[in-house]
């Protein structure tokens, strides 16, 4: 399984991928939208896409929704991994095209049970 | 209740502000250096990093504190080493800038909706805020033995108190 993780913070996309790693889940970063559409463009096609929402250049529900627009695309499980805590903004994500929904600050444990809730680990890799 | 109950009763409260903080704290940076809280801070910050939300509550979450603050907070968010001594300026204004972030995004979640939070500034010395604006929160700690404060301010009309 690979991932893309989509953040303008370098810090967050390595905190991101340690937990990946415990999961034996490899991954790619970009630092915005923009960037993970080019990797998508260019032939990179993950099994998961983790998105942060505030981003400059091109933000996490624009990418949601400019990948939901390709039909190549439509079996990539989108997660927004994000701050934006507001009802009508998980709202918006999730009828843009998002799978899931995490909220920072979250743990290792919250990305594991959001997975596994998608079907992408099996339960108790973390432990 | 009166119009400026009203408006004051939109601001985030102290405690609040206090828990969201302890908890990006433990979450990311550990539990083994803990975040103490304390009655007042008296410091010139190196680094301030802030956050807007503008919307139904207009207002600004700001985080400073010293060079030698900023390098530990880098330091344990990167999962480096204490005396790894190899940080540049873009990972202390990346990783303090992913704080704010996090605390203002959270403390939006404590305010009237909708709304929207800005990409996180992040600057060398004190943040400076509107003249519109009025503190409502400040949580004064001490973090690995730096100074660390987190203020929040809110537009004018809706700051009439202060909690801390």
């Amino acid at each position: 399984m690979h991932a893309l993780i989509i953040d303008d913070s370098r810090a967050m996309r390595m905190i991101l991928r340690r937990i990946l790693d415990e999961l034996g889940i490899g991954a790619t970063e970009a630092a915005h939208g923009a960037e993970a559409l080019g990797l998508l463009s260019a032939g990179l096609h993950p099994d998961l896409c983790l998105v942060d929402w505030n981003m400059p250049v091109m933000d996490g529900c624009t990418f949601v929704s400019e990948v939901r627009k390709v039909r190549e695309w439509r079996d990539i499980t989108l997660m927004m991994v994000t701050t934006e805590s507001e009802h009508s903004q998980i709202v918006r994500a999730l009828a843009a095209g998002a799978h899931e929904y995490v909220i920072k600050p979250f743990t290792a444990d919250a990305i594991q049970d959001k997975l596994e809730l998608l079907g992408l680990v099996e339960a108790g890799v973390l432990s | 209740m009166s119009a400026e109950q009203v408006a004051a009763a939109a601001n985030p409260r102290a405690d609040d502000v206090r828990t969201l903080t302890h908890q990006v704290w433990t979450t990311y940076l550990g539990e083994r250096v803990p975040l103490l809280f304390v009655e007042d801070n008296t410091f010139v910050p190196d680094w301030s990093a802030s956050v807007t939300i503008r919307g139904a509550w207009d207002g600004m979450v700001s985080l400073e504190t010293t060079r030698a603050g900023a390098q530990g907070l880098t330091r344990a968010l990167l999962g480096l080493d204490a005396d790894a001594d190899d940080l540049a300026d873009s990972d202390l204004v990346d990783a303090v800038g992913e704080l704010v972030n996090m605390l203002g995004g959270n403390v939006k979640g404590l305010v009237p909706g909708p709304s929207r939070l800005s990409l996180p500034l992040v600057a060398a010395g004190r943040f400076a805020h509107g003249s519109q604006q009025a503190r409502v929160v400040r949580l004064c700690s001490s973090w690995a033995g730096e100074p660390l404060d987190v203020t929040v301010h809110a537009g004018r009309a809706k700051a009439t108190r202060e909690h801390r």
